[in-house]
């Protein structure tokens, strides 16, 4: 056993060596997570369209089938289901299960009443990009649906602005100018009172990015370094002379993965630092949870390398069956956009990829501040592929050179 | 008798259609330096692999050092040390790290890591390069800083693959000497190598391997007795009559076709022979005298060389160097320098290489047929 320590250990010794004594390299996974996280950080941009939401009907009439049609004629909304529990709403958001909860009031089909409807929309701002498409988009059309209403409603006491009628959208409030003694216009056009429940606060985009970047770039760490550990060293013929001796396949790739970890570990702290510096993210959960999560999903994507290195005879080889493994992966596993809001064939990829989980837990941790009881299902699911990778690895890992 | 080495049956297929190794039988002798040698693809490499315990072969077995490979690979692992080419060392790690690495993976104890270490780098004198890095050295302190590595756990039998590929003529005696001071330490050398005249040098028997199999194994001077034997008795094959009258037809084949030419010569028993070859300098030559050679019947191939030399084959007899000297004096040569070529080890595996690969491409033609 102490053998097999120093032998480990020696694994671990070599690599840090190798690292020391090529400055460039070292340079590069020093500053590469930080260039990651200031490209990505200022230049990223794009549209959303189909995020997932519910819609909470409390009361049924002419109102809430036109405020539905109107939801479901919009592009943005995916309404994957209309329910009647708000409560039920509020704990799919929270589930991941949609992106929003637009919740109706009971009284929202009582136009005899002058009191303003309130409608709540629970969002996950978790997920910015959603968010951040979700709240303006919505405060749009309840403005809208309110001023219909308001219309209705002086359509009904005959007090319509010229200009305007009931299915003239474009009206505004401050357009009924003279308003008969004993109505408060401004309180029958603002007829409802739309009110945006941030669950997770208000989150930028950079906190929504970090920690898909730190998903991804240990991802690019662990699957490029492993090119080099295994499939490098087997090419060069420096593994060849450590399994030439009486070690294990086990040992041997074993100490490469303790030292593929480490490196892993540091590179992660050096880029939540640079993102706690550079732009003031705050890690809601627990800092050990995050690291943990970090780790198995290091750990998977090393699985991966081992399993991918187990068949391949070079460096360029591996590299050759990698590349087109994570690029993919880089962009179907919600790193910059919400899953939800791909194309469905991106979206079922998605799920076959672990960065996918990865980001799923890290966000998670670092945004909703949840503990392991909501990020079961990632940690289940990584510990299968990695399982799975290191199984598929090790067996058909050979001394062969 | 002790064998450091006995292969049974010993075969590697790879992907169920390429055979690479075929049901090799050999025995290398124990503290002996044994000559491996084999065109490239005849299947030595994979031979090397299966007896260092790389690869496990598809059928049959080895015993290294008495351990089977099948068996108690850890215990051949311990047994056996390798110098590249397939074994390199960590060029990023000095050549004391690689050692002690090394040395670790074999689990020596720490007092004995550092003084072997010491020993053998003072014994294959690159002490003084013990802390630079391995990818400063040059080739022969690389093969130096390995054969230290390969030889920090004393194995009994060490692999040597190409051991002096690239390398200077000096820094190649430098390893010569080595290994046949390795070799009086009692390590049996398995040597791989395709410089006939270091395998001629050092080894004490030799195997040549071609497609797949054993194709010859006797000592270096024992495969060369035998090549001679084969072509005398080849020679002797051929009826004196039928050589006259293919010499006839010869006269009258047009220079030029040279596939007609191939034919009848091969069929003529002469084959060429190349068994020793004559090399002088006249002061004075002239057309004369070069026809005069060319109508030598023990002479073959004279070739005229830009520096002036002469070149060409003559038959192996003991008389023939003497009868060709004669011949050129007589005519009123000056001879200024002579020098001949006996049959090498080179030509021994020329022949015997050849002879199995068309063995091998006959047989698939008849397989054809």
């Amino acid at each position: 056993m102490m053998v097999e320590t120093k032998k480990i250990m020696w694994m671990f010794k070599k690599d840090l060596l190798v690292l020391w004594r090529h400055p460039p390299r070292l340079i590069s996974i020093l500053l590469f997570p930080i260039i990651m996280i200031t490209l990505f950080g200022y230049g990223m941009g794009g549209t959303l369209e189909n995020i997932p939401v519910v819609v909470v009907e409390q009361s049924h009439g002419q109102v809430t089938d036109a405020t539905l049609s109107a939801i479901k004629g919009m592009s943005l909304y995916d309404v994957k289901d209309i329910i009647t529990d708000p409560d039920k709403g509020k704990e799919m958001v929270q589930n991941g299960q949609v992106k929003a909860a637009i919740i109706l009031p009971a009284n929202y089909d009582n136009m005899s009443s002058t009191q303003p409807k309130s409608v709540v929309v629970d969002v996950d701002s978790s997920d910015q990009m959603a968010s951040s498409a979700v709240v303006p988009a919505t405060q749009a059309l309840f403005n809208q649906i309110s001023n219909n209403i308001g219309l209705q409603k002086l359509d009904t006491m005959n007090l319509t602005p010229s200009g305007a009628s009931a299915s003239n959208i474009q009206v505004q409030s401050n357009q009924v100018a003279a308003a008969p003694q004993g109505i408060n216009f401004q309180n029958v056009m603002d007829s409802i009172n739309l009110q945006i429940n941030k669950m997770y606060g208000d989150i930028k985009y950079i906190d929504f990015l970090v920690p898909a970047v730190i998903g991804m770039t240990v991802l690019f760490g662990c699957m490029f370094g492993m090119g080099d550990a295994l499939a490098g060293e087997r090419e060069r013929g420096e593994l060849a002379r450590l399994f030439m001796t009486p070690t294990s396949i086990a040992t041997v790739v074993g100490g490469k993965i303790i030292s593929k970890l480490s490196i892993e570990i540091v590179r992660a702290l050096i880029l939540i630092g640079a993102a706690i510096i550079l732009f003031g993210i705050a890690i809601k959960g627990s800092m050990i949870l995050t690291l943990l999560v970090l780790i198995l999903g290091a750990l998977c994507f090393v699985g991966f390398g081992v399993m991918i290195s187990a068949r391949v005879s070079t460096q360029e080889d591996y590299m050759q069956m990698v590349m087109p493994i994570t690029m993919p992966m880089m962009f179907v596993s919600g790193v910059f956009y919400p899953i939800e809001t791909m194309p469905w064939i991106f979206q079922k990829l998605a799920y076959i990829f672990p960065l996918t989980y990865v980001n799923d837990a890290l966000r998670a941790v670092m945004l909703k501040g949840v503990g392991v009881g909501a990020i079961w299902i990632d940690i289940a699911v990584l510990l299968g592929f990695t399982a799975l990778f290191f199984a598929l690895g090790v067996r058909g890992f050979n001394r062969d050179i | 008798m002790k064998y450091a080495i006995e292969t049974f049956d010993l075969t590697k297929m790879y992907n169920n259609d390429f055979l690479a190794v075929d049901a090799l039988n050999m025995r290398v002798r124990d503290k002996t330096i044994f000559g491996f040698l084999g065109p490239n693809g005849a299947g030595k490499t994979t031979t090397i692999k299966m007896l260092t315990c790389l690869i496990l072969p598809t059928s049959g077995t080895a015993k290294v050092s008495g351990h089977d490979v099948l068996k108690n690979p850890n215990e051949v692992r311990q047994k056996i040390g390798m110098v590249p080419q397939l074994v390199s060392l960590y060029g990023d790690l000095t050549v004391k790290e690689n050692v002690h690495l090394c040395a670790d993976f074999y689990g020596l104890p720490e007092d004995l890591k550092i003084s072997r270490a010491d020993e053998l780098m003072e014994m294959v004198d690159i002490k003084y390069a013990e802390n630079k890095l391995v990818k400063q050295l040059s080739g022969g302190m690389k093969q130096k800083a390995s054969v230290v590595a390969s030889l920090i756990h004393q194995p009994e039998i060490l692999f040597l693959d190409e051991p002096t590929i690239g390398l200077d003529p000096t820094t190649k005696r430098v390893l010569w000497d080595l290994v046949e001071e390795l070799n009086s330490n009692g390590h049996t050398i398995i040597l791989c190598s395709h410089d006939m005249y270091e395998v001629e040098l050092l080894c004490d028997d030799v195997g040549i391997v071609s497609q797949g199999k054993l194709a010859a194994f006797d000592t270096p001077q024992g495969l060369k007795d035998t090549m001679i034997k084969e072509i005398k008795e080849e020679n002797s094959r051929v009826d004196p009559n039928v050589s006259e009258a293919l010499e006839k037809i010869l006269e009258e084949t047009d220079p030029d076709d040279k596939k007609a030419v191939e034919y009848i010569t091969g069929n003529m028993g002469n084959n060429n022979l190349n068994l020793k070859e004559l090399s002088v300098m006249i002061s004075n030559k002239n057309e004369e005298m070069l026809n005069t050679l060319n109508n030598l019947s023990i002479v073959h191939d004279v070739v005229e060389h830009a520096s002036g030399r002469i070149t060409m084959d003559i038959e192996d007899s003991d008389e023939s160097v003497s009868e060709v000297i004669s011949d050129i004096i007589e005519h009123g040569g000056n001879i200024t320098s002579i020098a001949t070529k006996d049959p090498s080890l080179e030509d021994v595996f020329v022949r015997v290489t050849s002879k199995k690969k068309q063995e091998a491409e006959e047989g698939v033609d008849d397989g054809g047929n």
